[in-house]
Formats: C-alpha cells, structure tokens, sequence
C-alpha cells in the first residue's frame, strides 16, 4: 500500500533511515482490525462494513468522517468493547474478543470515577492487579506530572475543569501501560484554547511512550496536527473511503512550532483535500 | 411486574434527584412555604389548646398539651409499664437497627443481582414485586405461626417490610451506573467482578441509602405492628398498653416520640449520604 504522504519535507529514504534508529528495541506490538464488519441487532443497516486498519507501536491513526460513519464503532471494535459480526480483530496475531489493559481507552466524557481520588483514579488499573497503596501513589504522582497535572492527587473529581479531567483520564489509561491508546474524540468537549494545549500534550505523551494511538475525532485540523495516517470514513453503511499518511505531527516532535506547521502551505493543502475526502459524496 | 419495579425505581431517582441536584427554589418560594408551614403548625397548637382548655373535648380523648408535656417528664424518670420512655425507645431502635442489618444484607445483594443479571431479575423480581405491596399486620400472623413469638419475630417482620425499598433503590442504582465508566474499567483490565465491586457498587451508594432512608420510615412504620404481640418493652407496645388504660396522654405522648425519632434518623441518614457520597450531584 502507498498512500500520499503530507508534511513530510525529507525524502522518504532519509526518513526511514531515521525512524529504525529511533525505533524501540521490544518487538512491535500490531493491532489489526481486518475486514471488520458490525452490524448491531435490530438496525437495518450495518454499523461499519469491511473495515481495515492497522496500527502499530508508534503510530498516530486517527479516523475522521461525518456523523454515523461508525468511527465510535470501529473504535470500540478495537478495544473489545464491541463484538464484530464479520471479520477479526487481532494484536500480535492474537484474536480480541474482549477489552484488555493492553489497550486503554480514554473517552470523551471523561468516565472518571466520582468516589475516588484523582490519585485513585489515576491508579485505578494497578489496583486491579494488586499493587499496594504505596506504589500505586507513586506511579499516580508521576504519571500526573507527565499530564502537566502536579500536584493535585488529593483532590476531588468535580473539582476539576474539563480539561484537567481529561488529562487526568489520559493519566489513568497511561498507568495500566497499554501498548495502544484508543481515544474516543479526547477533545471533544473542551474549549478551543485548552483543546491546542492538550493536541501537543497529546502529541509529546505519544512521542515519549511508545505507544500506538487510534483516535476518534470530528476536528479536521486537530487530525492533520496529530496523525502519522488518517483514515477517512463514510456513513450509509459506514466504511472506509481513503487512507492516508501525514508528518505535521512528526515535525512538531522533531521541534518546529505548531505555529509554524499550521503556517505551511502543505498544511493547508493537506487541509482541502482532506475536507474534499470526507465531503465526497455527500448531497446537499 | 418489571414495569412495576421500574416504576418504583423511577420514584427512588426522583428522591435522589431532589436533594442536591434540582435547581433549588427561589428564596422567596421557599420563604411562602415556610410561612404557610408556621402558621399551619401554630394554627393546630393553637386549636389543641383551646379545645383542651375549654373542654371541648373530653380530657379522657384530648388531653391537654401541658398535660402530654407532663407525661413525657414522668414517663421518662418513671416509667409507664415497667420501662422507662428511654427504656422503650432503646427496645424500639434495637428492633429497627437489627432489621435494617437483615434488610440490608439481603437486599442489596438481591438489588445488585436484580440489576446486573437477567437471571437475578428473573429470580428476585417477582419475589420482591409479591412482597412489596403487602402489609405488615397482614404477614405478622404467619411469621409468628412459623417462627414464634420471640425476639426474632418482631425483627423478622420489620425486616421483611424494608426489604423491597432497598433492593428496588439498590437495582435502580445498578441500572443507572454509567456505560463509559464501566467501559473505562473494563478496558483497564477489570474483571466483571471486580467491575461490580469498583464502579457499580459505588456508583449505586446515592441510591442504596435513599433505599435506607425509605426502608427506614417504613421499619419505623411497623414498629407498632411488630411490638402487637408478647412485646415486654417497645414504644410501639406502650402505645398500645396505654390505650387499652385509656391513658390517652401517653399514647399521644409515644406518637410525638416516634415522629421525633423518625425526624432525628431522616436527618442523620442526610448528614449520612453527604459524608458517603459528597459527589452526588456534582459531576
């Protein structure tokens, strides 16, 4: 497969190069969602048909299209939250039939839980396993200085803003130290100002975890930012129409300003015929 | 019969709801109703003690306040049927308490399964659904036929009528937990029990202690019944001693101590949910 490739200034040889140097030493971990159908009981069109899509350590896929294109549902495919009527998902070959802490997901109503700490919160998926209190307070406390959230462990939930509530969600996914991150349009609620703070946030966790990261969201400026591919999708039945690779996100982690990036011609560029993917098609 | 249950539950979220997180009414509303009640309370007080006064009633059916007032004093350094008024109300709660510990224990686990399982709904459902609308007095013959008249009996049957508030709160609670934060456990690597125990249960306490709050009232309500037969001490069974004696300013003194009684637990049990669920309302 070959898809166009956005904002990449270097040559794609010179950049391979780099991306095996920079590449972790463990095996990769590959979740694949392989002509994925779902058709929920009692509809008469099927949610998402024939969906594939691959998502490796360090990629950023990031899936956009109109409202019912079943981005959700390929997403809860992914986490094992949804059981597809047609074709698999598999990490690593191994065939998902249920959520794992292999894959966290970070939802765009927070799903915090209320009658803990933020601390607890963060340390929820440890406790799962058993680790003792002390412990789990550690990882809470330095999992929460990566979110740029110091200092608040002992607060309460609702004390929170928006944005502080969804960093800590991401905080909570981080500590279960998933090989994937599905996010559920992370960004959703929040205002425009905290949502370009936390699309770098977003961009510098990913480039210091090697983690790959699925996410669902409407903003198409946020996917050309954030994503290494972006899948674009299609309602009635919801399918896939295009994929396609994009570098905005690498240059911010190479360096260059967001500023700048948006400034590029190629961004905006990139920007129209993205928009025309995902508008093609449509009447009215 | 799940229609019911729905129902019921519909009304338990109403009284979760309308503690913290309806839009509180305006002042000036709420100083209407004050008002209105003060002048209500006052207007009655007035009435009994005019009535008294001028014996527009036999002392033998009203006596006068002053005269209840007295009661309360002689019956709490006295006595009335071989207990003190503390006395009583100490074989009163410990009756309720206990029950309450039955109820609980029963009817939560039942609430969960009810709201969790089909096949708990499918078991527990109809039970709950056969008891709920059945009065005390008339079940209290039967629990006394199979388990006598003791101790174990009066417990039994003030138990028996909380049970079906609790466990209907308890499912409605169940029901009502949030998809996504399930979810978010379940993506954590939670088991389903562990997913019970650490996101449903929580999520479920508003719900469990209106559940109480009700069961409660309506223990309290069957304490009477409860203390009909072989009771040696109760308030429920100094009402009704009094009233065989025609002593009618006990009797009227005992039912101003239940409505006390229940006052004070309707406010603990409030204090109770703000110190156990201080994010009710809130998210």
């Amino acid at each position: 497969m070959s898809f166009p490739v956005f904002g990449v200034p270097t040559p794609p040889t010179a950049g391979k190069a780099t991306d095996a140097a920079v590449q972790p030493v463990d095996p990769m971990a590959h979740l694949v969602l392989d002509h994925v159908s779902v058709h929920y009981e009692g509809q008469t069109q099927p949610a998402v048909v024939q969906a594939s899509i691959s998502v490796k350590s360090g990629d950023f896929v990031v899936l956009v299209g109109r409202s019912g294109c079943g981005k959700t549902t390929l997403l809860n495919t992914a986490a094992g939250l949804v059981t597809p009527t047609g074709g698999a998902v598999t990490v690593d070959g191994r065939n998902i039939t249920s959520p794992g802490a292999d894959r966290a997901v970070v939802f765009q109503n927070d799903a915090l839980f209320p009658w803990l700490s933020v601390k607890d919160n963060v340390g929820f998926a440890l406790k799962l396993r058993g680790v003792p209190q002390q412990e789990r307070d550690a990882a809470a406390t330095r999992l929460l200085e990566r979110v740029k959230l110091d200092g608040i462990g002992g607060k309460a939930i609702w004390e929170l803003s928006g944005g502080m509530r969804q960093r800590v969600g991401l905080a909570r996914a981080l500590a279960a130290e998933p090989d994937f991150l599905l996010m559920d349009e992370p960004l959703g609620a929040l205002d425009a100002l905290t949502r370009e703070r936390m699309q770098t946030l977003l961009l510098d966790i990913w480039a210091a975890n090697s983690v790959g990261v699925l996410m669902v969201t409407h903003g198409i400026d946020e996917a050309l930012l954030l994503a290494t591919r972006i899948v674009v999708l299609a309602p009635g039945p919801g399918r896939i129409v295009r994929q396609m690779e994009a570098g905005f996100g690498r240059r911010y982690v190479g360096g260059e300003p967001v500023r700048s990036i948006k400034a590029d011609p190629a961004f905006n560029r990139a920007r129209a015929e993205l928009e025309d993917s995902i508008f093609e098609g449509e009447t009215a | 019969m799940t229609l019911s249950i729905e129902a019921s539950g519909d009304i338990a979220d109403a009284a979760v709801g309308s503690v913290p997180t309806e839009p509180k009414a305006k002042p000036s509303a709420k100083r209407t109703a004050r008002i209105a009640s003060a002048v209500t309370v006052t207007g009655l007080l007035l009435l009994w003690i005019v009535s008294a006064h001028f014996k527009l009633v036999s002392p033998v059916f009203l006596p006068s306040p002053a005269a209840v007032l007295w009661k309360f004093y002689s019956v709490a350094t006295n006595g009335f049927v071989d207990a003190t008024l503390w006395q009583h109300l100490l074989a009163s709660l410990l009756r309720v308490f206990a029950a309450l510990l039955f109820a609980l224990l029963v009817a939560v686990p039942a609430g969960i399964a009810i709201g969790v399982s089909a096949v708990g709904r499918g078991i527990f459902d109809p039970i709950i659904e056969f008891i709920r609308p059945i009065p005390p007095l008339a079940y209290l013959p039967l629990v006394i036929i199979w388990f006598g008249i003791g101790e174990p009996s009066k417990i039994l049957v003030i138990a028996i009528a909380m049970l079906a508030p609790i466990a209907i709160s308890t499912a409605a609670g169940v029901k009502g937990a949030s998809l996504d934060r399930i979810n978010a456990a379940r993506a954590l690597g939670a088991t389903r029990l562990q997913v019970i125990r650490h996101v449903i249960l929580p999520s479920a306490l508003p719900n469990i202690l209106t559940g109480l709050r009700i069961a409660l009232g309506a223990g309290w309500s069957t304490l009477v019944a409860a203390e009909l037969v072989a009771a040696t001490r109760g308030l429920g069974f100094m009402i009704q001693s009094a009233a065989q004696f025609l002593v009618t300013d006990v009797v009227i003194m005992g039912i101003f101590v239940i409505a006390g009684v229940a006052f004070i637990l309707e406010i603990g049990i409030r204090r109770l949910e703000r110190l156990l669920v201080p994010w009710a309302g809130k998210e």
